[in-house]
Order: C-alpha cells, then sequence, then structure tokens
C-alpha cells in the first residue's frame, strides 16, 4: 500500500487550501488562483535553481508554522520558500507586501528603456504587466540609463541588453536544455550582463527556448523581428512529427491572416512553456503546411492578444440592466452612429496587414 | 599558449586540494597564475586555455573572470597603482593621492602611461584602513601614503624596469 | 592594561614563526582538545564560553556549529572566513600576517570538534603576501605533527588549504564565499537550505571568522568559564577592533568590552585621541555597514549613560540612536569631515560590489550613489534627502542577502542623523564646494532624557 502523503495545511490572503509536502507558497497560491497569485519575473517552474533573484513575489509569512507560529521578520521570496502545516501568508492583503513590490517594479524600470512601442514583446511582456500594476505614471530616476555594447547573438536570436532585468532564467534554459552553454552571465553589479563576452551566435539546435523563457523584449525571435505586434496576431494550437529527440512539437503558430509570422512553444496561463521545442520547429516551419492544426488558442480575455481576434465568440452577459433593476441607462450617443471607424460589424482580424484608415471606407 | 612545467605542476597541486571532479573550485587560483604568468591580464586566448586545463566551457571561465574585481580583461602597465578611494581612507586624503598621481604621470584613472609603465585605478577597501592613505602594487601594499612616497615609488619603478630590461 | 587573549603574544620577536610560537606555549589547545576531550565537548566549550561570531553578524559560534548536519558518509568541512573587506576593518589581516599559527591553531581544534578533515581558508584576494605566511605556518605545523595523518595519535587526520579569493567584498557573505570555493560567481546562494545542511560542494559547512578560530584557542587553553567571565553580558572574552579614520593611532587593539567608547578613543592605550587636536564629530563603531552617530550619541546612549565598547551598549537605542559592533570597524571622522561625502564613498562602494543577482540591490545601490554624488557636487535638490530615504527603506530587508541591508543602513543613519548637513549642502552648492558644514551641534550634549 502507498504510504498516505500528509497534507499540508497553508492559508493565503484568508483562503486556505491543502497542499503536499515540498509545494512552495508560490505554487501553492498559484493553485488558489487570480490575484493571490504572486508575479514571478526570475522563477521558472521547469528551469532548476530558478527564482529568488527579482524579489517581485515578495510575500508576508505571518505565522511559520503549527509548531512554530512565530512571523517571519522579513518579506520571503514566495517561490524558494516552501510551504509548511498551518503557515499564514499574505500577499495582496499585506501593505508592507504591496510596498516593496512597488519598489521592486521601481527597481526594475529605472534603468529599462520603456520602448515598449518598438519592442517585440509587448503586449505579452510579463515587466508591462507588473508596470501597469505596481509602477507609478512617472520616474523618479533623473539619471541617463544604462546601456550596453551591441551584442549580436547570431541569426535567430536578438538581445536587447538594456532591456534586460537579470532573471537568469536564459541562463539556466542553456545550461539544462543544452550540451554547451555558450552564453552567461558577464560583469557583476548594475553592470552585469547577458553576453558570450567573445561575440559568436548561438548554434545550439535547442537554444530557441531562451526567446520563450525571457520575460521581457531583452530575447527575442529574430525571424519575427519588427514582422508584427502580437495583438495584430491569432494564435493556434499545432503539431508535427518532430524528428529531433527532445521536442515535443507540440506550438503555437501566429497567423495574421494565411501567413504564419512566428511559432512558439505553447504557453500555460502563468506564461511558462508547457513543453520545450526545437530551433527548427521555431525558425523554419512556418508555413502552414508543415503543421497538423488543432485549433484556436485559448487566450486569457485580460490579455491584449484577445483583442478582437475572434468571430462569433461568446460575450459575456450585459449586467448592467440587472444592476440597475430592469431600467435601462439613458443613451447620451451612440458612438458608432458618428465614428467611422467603429462601425459595428467591421471585424479588424480580417483586414490583412496593419489597418489603415483606407481600410475603413470601403 | 602553454603554462611553464613549475606552474603545471603547482596547477595540479591545487586541483588536488579540492575533492576529486571539484576541479572547478581551482578556477581562482588558476586565473590568478594564468594572469602572473600570461602578461598580466586575461586574453580571451588566455581565458579558453584556463578552461581547457579545467575541463570547463569557456563561458564559466569569462563569467567568472569578469565578476572579480583583480582580474584584468585589457593589457596593464608594468606596474599597476590601484589607489584606496573608500571611506577611510577618504578620510585621510586619498583623493588628494589620485590627483597627485595623475599630475604626475599625466594619465587619467584606467589609463597607462604611453610607455606602458603605469597604470592608475582606483579601487574600493582594500582593508588597510589604519594604515591611509594606501594602494595596492603587485603583491603588496603601499601605505601612509605621502606626495614624496609616490615620488619615490614611481621611481623604484622606474629603476627595477631600466635594470630588468 | 586590559586582558588580552589573542595579542597577548603579539609582540614577541619571531612569534610569526613555528619555533618561537611553541616555545610560547603555542599549539597547547591542541593538544587539550585532541588528547583529552571529544569534539561534542570542544564544541560545549564554546557554546559556554558565550562567544559571538567576530564577522559582523555576531551570531553565538557554538549554537552556529551545533547546527552542522552530520550525516554518515558525507564530509563536512569547515571553511576559515578570511575576505575580510568591510571598509574599516582589518584585524583579520593583523591576525594573519602576525599570528598566522594562532589561527593555524584555532583551525585544528575547530576542525576537530566539526570533524572536518579539509579545511579551508578563504582570503581576500587583494591580502596577496599572506597566503605565503599561511601556507609557511601550516607546512610548519604539519612537519611537527599538527597537521596531516593521525594527529598526535588520536586518529584525527586534518587538512588545511589556503584557497585565494580575485576582489569581491561579496565573497564575506558565507553563501557567495562558498561559490566562490566552488570556482563560482559570488553570488549569494538563497537560503534555505543553509550551509550547515548543504554548504560547500552540497556538504554541510561551517563559515567562522577568521577572529572567531583564533578565539577558541583562549576559550579551550582557559576554559569557557574563565573566558565568559570576561567582559560583560553576552558581550565575552575579548573583541578585535580596528581603528582607524582621523586618530592619533589607528591600528588593531585587543580590548574586554567593558570599556567606555570615549576611554576607548581618547586614552593612549587605545586611539589616543582625535588627530591634530581636532574635534570628534562622527564615527562608525562597527565597519562601514553599521549605523554612524555623531559624537553625542557615540559617547552617550540616549538615557545619558556611558556607552561601551560591547555588543549591547553599542545597540542600544536601537537604529533610532544607537549603533552595533558589526566586525568592529572603527572609523573616526573629525570636524573637518563631510558626512556626506563620507557617505557617497560607502554608497559608491556598496554599489561597486554588488553582486547584480537580485533587483534592489543592483539597481538601488547605484541609483543611492548617483544621488549622493549630486548632493555633494552641489547638484542635489531637497527632495533628494527624502527620496534617498526611500530608496534606502525599500532595499533594506528585501534583498537576497545582507548586502542590501549593509548598503542602506549607512545611508539610512547618515540622514537621521545628519539631515541638516545634507540640507546645508543643498541649500549652499556653492559653498559647500568651498568648505564642510563642520562640526555644527554634533557634539553638544544631548538633553536629559524626559520620564514619563
Amino acid at each position: 500500500m502507498a504510504e498516505e502523503k500528509k497534507l499540508l495545511k497553508v492559508t493565503i490572503d484568508n483562503i486556505t487550501i491543502e497542499v503536499e509536502p515540498g509545494t512552495s507558497i508560490l505554487q501553492a497560491a498559484r493553485r488558489i488562483g487570480g490575484d493571490v497569485a504572486p508575479p514571478a519575473m526570475c522563477y521558472y517552474t521547469k528551469l532548476k535553481g530558478s527564482g529568488g533573484k527579482c524579489r517581485t513575489c515578495l510575500v508576508e509569512v505571518a505565522a511559520g508554522s503549527v509548531a512554530d507560529p512565530r512571523p517571519m521578520p522579513k518579506l520571503v521570496a514566495s517561490c524558494r520558500t516552501n510551504v509548511m502545516d498551518g503557515m499564514v501568508v499574505k500577499n495582496i492583503t499585506s501593505e508592507k507586501v504591496i510596498d516593496a513590490r512597488n519598489g521592486v517594479v521601481e527597481f526594475l524600470l529605472i534603468n529599462h528603456p520603456l520602448d515598449c512601442p518598438i519592442c517585440d514583446q509587448a503586449g505579452e511582456c510579463h515587466l508591462q504587466d507588473l508596470s501597469y500594476e505596481h509602477g507609478k505614471e512617472g520616474t523618479r530616476y533623473e539619471f541617463p540609463r544604462r546601456t550596453f555594447e551591441k551584442h549580436d547573438l547570431g541569426p535567430y536570436i536578438q538581445l536587447h541588453m538594456t532591456r534586460c532585468i537579470m532573471c537568469f532564467r536564459c541562463v539556466y534554459a542553456a545550461d539544462q536544455l543544452t550540451e554547451k552553454r555558450q552564453h552567461g552571465i558577464l560583469d557583476r553589479g548594475d553592470h552585469a550582463e547577458i553576453a558570450t563576452y567573445i561575440q559568436q551566435s548561438l548554434e545550439h539546435d535547442f537554444i530557441g527556448n531562451v526567446i520563450d523563457v525571457c520575460p521581457v523584449g531583452a530575447l527575442t525571435d529574430k525571424t519575427f523581428r519588427f514582422k508584427n505586434r502580437v495583438w495584430f496576431l491569432k494564435p493556434v494550437q499545432a503539431h508535427r512529427d518532430c524528428t529531433h529527440p527532445k521536442c515535443c512539437g507540440k506550438v503555437t503558430l501566429w497567423y495574421r491572416g494565411e501567413e504564419v509570422f512566428r511559432v512558439t512553444a505553447r504557453k500555460d496561463q502563468w506564461g511558462e512553456v508547457e513543453d520545450w521545442i526545437c530551433n527548427e520547429c521555431r525558425f523554419e516551419k512556418k508555413k502552414t503546411a508543415d503543421w497538423e492544426i488543432e485549433g484556436p488558442t485559448v487566450v486569457n480575455r485580460h490579455s491584449v492578444i484577445s483583442q478582437g481576434h475572434y468571430v462569433g465568440v461568446h460575450k459575456p452577459k450585459e449586467v448592467l440592466y440587472d444592476v440597475l433593476d430592469g431600467l435601462k441607462p439613458r443613451l447620451f450617443m451612440d458612438i458608432h452612429s458618428v465614428s467611422e471607424v467603429n462601425e459595428p460589424g467591421r471585424d479588424l482580424s480580417r483586414i490583412e496587414g496593419p489597418a489603415h484608415s483606407t481600410d475603413f471606407k470601403e | 599558449m602553454k603554462f611553464s612545467e613549475d606552474t603545471l605542476k603547482k596547477v595540479a597541486e591545487v586541483i588536488a586540494r579540492y575533492p576529486e571532479g571539484k576541479s572547478k573550485s581551482a578556477l581562482l587560483p588558476v586565473l590568478h597564475m594564468a594572469q602572473d604568468e600570461f602578461g598580466g591580464w586575461l586574453s580571451p586566448a588566455t581565458m579558453d586555455y584556463v578552461a581547457g586545463l579545467l575541463n570547463l566551457e569557456p563561458i564559466e571561465v569569462y563569467e567568472v573572470a569578469t565578476f572579480y574585481s583583480m582580474y584584468n580583461l585589457k593589457p596593464v602597465g608594468k606596474y599597476i597603482f590601484e589607489v584606496c578611494q573608500t571611506g577611510p581612507c577618504m578620510l585621510n586624503g586619498s583623493d588628494r593621492i589620485i590627483d597627485y598621481i595623475k599630475a604626475k604621470l599625466q594619465i587619467g584613472v584606467g589609463e597607462t602611461t604611453q610607455d606602458g609603465l603605469f597604470t592608475l585605478k582606483t579601487v574600493e577597501c582594500l582593508g588597510a584602513c589604519g594604515y591611509a592613505p594606501m594602494m595596492q602594487m603587485g603583491k603588496n601594499y603601499r601605505e601612509h601614503l605621502t606626495k614624496e612616497k609616490v615620488d619615490a615609488i614611481i621611481e623604484e619603478c622606474r629603476q627595477n624596469a631600466a635594470l630588468n630590461n | 592594561m586590559s586582558i588580552k587573549l589573542l595579542l597577548e603574544k603579539a609582540n614577541v620577536p619571531g612569534i610569526i614563526s613555528y619555533e618561537v610560537y611553541r616555545r610560547e606555549g603555542g599549539y597547547a589547545s591542541v593538544e587539550k582538545a585532541l588528547r583529552n576531550m571529544t569534539p561534542d565537548q570542544v564544541t560545549d566549550e564554546v557554546k559556554k564560553s558565550g562567544l559571538r561570531g567576530r564577522g559582523g553578524a555576531g551570531f553565538p559560534t557554538g549554537l552556529k556549529w551545533s547546527f552542522l548536519a552530520k550525516p554518515d558518509g558525507v564530509p563536512r568541512h569547515l571553511v576559515c572566513n578570511a575576505d575580510e573587506s568591510e571598509p574599516g576593518t582589518f584585524k583579520d589581516r593583523y591576525l594573519m600576517e602576525f599570528l598566522p599559527h594562532l589561527l593555524i591553531e584555532g583551525l585544528i581544534v575547530s576542525s576537530f570538534a566539526l570533524g572536518s578533515h579539509h579545511t579551508y581558508i578563504y582570503i581576500r584576494g587583494e591580502y596577496a603576501w599572506i597566503p605565503d605566511i599561511l601556507e609557511k605556518a601550516i607546512a610548519e605545523a604539519k612537519e611537527n605533527g599538527w597537521l596531516g595523518k593521525n594527529i598526535l595519535g588520536t586518529g584525527f587526520d586534518c587538512e588545511i588549504y589556503v584557497h585565494r579569493g580575485a576582489g569581491a567584498y561579496i565573497c564575506g557573505e558565507e553563501t557567495a564565499l562558498i561559490e566562490s570555493l566552488e570556482g563560482k560567481r559570488g553570488n549569494p546562494r538563497i537560503k534555505p537550505p543553509f550551509p550547515a545542511i548543504k554548504g560547500v560542494w552540497d556538504r554541510p559547512t561551517v563559515v567562522n571568522n577568521v577572529e572567531s578560530l583564533a578565539a577558541v584557542v583562549p576559550i579551550i587553553n582557559y576554559g569557557a568559564e574563565a573566558y565568559a567571565k570576561i567582559g560583560i553580558g553576552k558581550s565575552t572574552g575579548t573583541k578585535l577592533i580596528s581603528a582607524c579614520g582621523n586618530i592619533n593611532k589607528p591600528g588593531v587593539y585587543e580590548i574586554d568590552m567593558t570599556i567606555s567608547v570615549e576611554d576607548f578613543i581618547y586614552s593612549d592605550e587605545y586611539c589616543g585621541g582625535i588627530a591634530h587636536g581636532k574635534k570628534l564629530k562622527a564615527c562608525i563603531p562597527g565597519g562601514s555597514s553599521v549605523p554612524i552617530l555623531p559624537a553625542n550619541l557615540l559617547l552617550k546612549t540616549a538615557k545619558g549613560e556611558k556607552r561601551l565598547m560591547n555588543y549591547e551598549s553599542l545597540a542600544d537605542g536601537g537604529f533610532a540612536t544607537g549603533s552595533s559592533m558589526g566586525s568592529g570597524g572603527f572609523i573616526v571622522l573629525d570636524e573637518d569631515q563631510c558626512v556626506v561625502k563620507h557617505t557617497m564613498t560607502l554608497s559608491r562602494f556598496y554599489r561597486h560590489e554588488s553582486c547584480g543577482q537580485c533587483s534592489p540591490c543592483r539597481e538601488g545601490t547605484g541609483w543611492m550613489e548617483k544621488i549622493l554624488k549630486n548632493i555633494e557636487y552641489g547638484k542635489g535638490k531637497m527632495s533628494d534627502i527624502d527620496l534617498l530615504w526611500d530608496i534606502q527603506r525599500r532595499i533594506e530587508g528585501n534583498t537576497i542577502c545582507p548586502l542590501g541591508d549593509a548598503a542602506a543602513w549607512p545611508v539610512a543613519a547618515a540622514i537621521r542623523h545628519f539631515r541638516d548637513e545634507f540640507e546645508w549642502h543643498i541649500r549652499y552648492p556653492e559653498e559647500a564646494q568651498q568648505r564642510n558644514f563642520g562640526l555644527a551641534h554634533y557634539a553638544d550634549p544631548l538633553p536629559a532624557p524626559q520620564s514619563a
């Protein structure tokens, strides 16, 4: 008979759940889901040793355990702190946590170029999300932002060191997915950087995964560079019989019209890849004929990528009438009647290529 | 590029200090030896050689060499003046010493004189706070610096260089 | 003259050599421990002595030893932390340079207590000439049967190796030191696991400061009780203080922890007063990371009591009006010194030494340095002071290792106690380039504390 594992009780933001021993606070919080899950910029479930560095997932431990109910003196990194039985954790219910997290976000942004308008990661960038939730509209940093010497990593991967937040994920990925790591963290302190030292291209046939693990726009797909904005693309699940022994062959294709603009690994709701893919799948297979299409990717409706993609999506019920007890709000102006752009029935996703004003005059 | 026989013996000795399979532990000491033996700095070729010697990927060596402040990644002068500028030395006038060396050698911080003899660097606390102001020169510390002492040190270096040429 | 346990023989000519050291009674503690005591008895003795880690944190050494995991078949290691890099601190260097055998002796006894057969001394790279001294002492000890196989016929084997760093303050943090010993970048590890469970090469490891390990020698020689009798309260034994800055006699002093700060600064036995007949303005009593205090709060606590050179008294008043014993790096500023500039150099130091691994320290240290530079060079704004306060507040406690705190505290304390000097710099930027703020009111007697 298998030995029954004793489950541990943990309370996070007043919600109690039971988890297996060895579960981190972050994983337990993700089990609860929603806003209770702390943001994680450096931790990555699939990368051993990752986490603890960015400090965005700091939480307050109000009670350590049943055995030792004392609070922990400092905020702890939830990604690297394991749950104890009877632990009480405060995430968004702790002012201390929110204050510290705001601080961390400010630190991450002071030297960030904020070049989202020309960054390929925009729309799926974790730092963007984090700044949206915790950042301020202005900056208190009045000094020139840090710059680095340009470093070319070859035909597939574009490095923008100024955007890097030093999460170390790409280094762990190269360590754990390839036999020979070529890039690493050089220098130290505020001038530490991701580089190869002697300029060389990253050649390993699994190295493309560093693009998927990068939480920001520091490592992007060169074959997709400046080609399109992600929110204009339609993600579609697909697979192929990949011959690479480690590649799962299951991907997301990003379409615009009939054209596949890029291929990525499939990601879960936390933005982590479900399984790794090889460079060939990612960079070389950009025709629909290369793939077996499974169907549209489910996109979180809060994501900008979900904007205006699918015809006939189920619209959530209009609750205003219920709230107003059956009364209808008075309509001051029907915007559709005066706008030349937002005409009803105009489906942005049907427009090929970037939308121009002429598209709306048809 | 190859270490002398003596150094190679020393490398083997150092590796033997650590448990089997943990020869990476010898990286810091071996990089020191490499810097001493191959011209006072770590060229990419030198680092690659060390990587081969210890069975490491070159990037592992670059990561380490760029982390620690004592490894020179660019060619340096024959004599490096590393003047401490942290709190306790500052209280005892390290700024004046740095300015004096700059003026005397006609170089800025981080630069090397044209004859390739002297490099001036500012460094952070070297643990000689009671003997401030001070600088490191090669293996040793020069402490209680004054302008006169700096003059004497420069003269000493020039003479040594002339003798060894 | 106060009691000397570590530096007692420091002035004996030739004490650096094995012959003289042995003739003066050296290695007696090894004989006593290995022949008459069990490892646990040695650990108990260190516990009873009340010895607190001399590297800065002040954690009880015996307690730390008792946490060491001892799984069967897994080697354990003692690592001596000789990465002394805290500005103001140069006491370990003195011990190693002039009394190398004392450290080796302490290491042998401690290795025996912990069951470490391969013990390492991690020494900062800049102390480039000291490994030769230590290696010579190790060789001499080995020749005379104190190291190697079957020491004193007790069956205990021990080797000591010197491992030289290459310039990184962060390697004084024990997990960064362990990484560095493994030949990696000195990035502190995320704890747990603690080194006592998983340290160097994933083996149970104890990391102790040079002075702590040297102090094991008198503890074994004279007994824990006698050792604990010296000092006051939880500040037992003697402490090495490295005094520097604007004093007449900078150097390394051994004190028993009953002496007052005032006596330490002004008596001829120690610092010999402020240099050039000037007045005392401020002091950092325990290495650059601990809070700076103005003269009035340094000599007397907020309660109006004489402040003593020990762990409790220096910390009296918490960070609001007290400081900390830290590593014993005693930095004295005279009336002509500028606290803003001094704080700026410390911020530059911490920015330079940040490993860059975690965001608050990597980004925050550089930001503080830049603002302090602006204020020092006449480009500051009044709002900068509050901004500095906010930055240090958000670094403190939120980083992987204590370097974040160490970078935050000096800035916090400088603003807390010297805010008017910062404001003066901002209000009179041109004047501030010409002269310093001076002593101002920083040595004025404090108002008597009000009782409720």
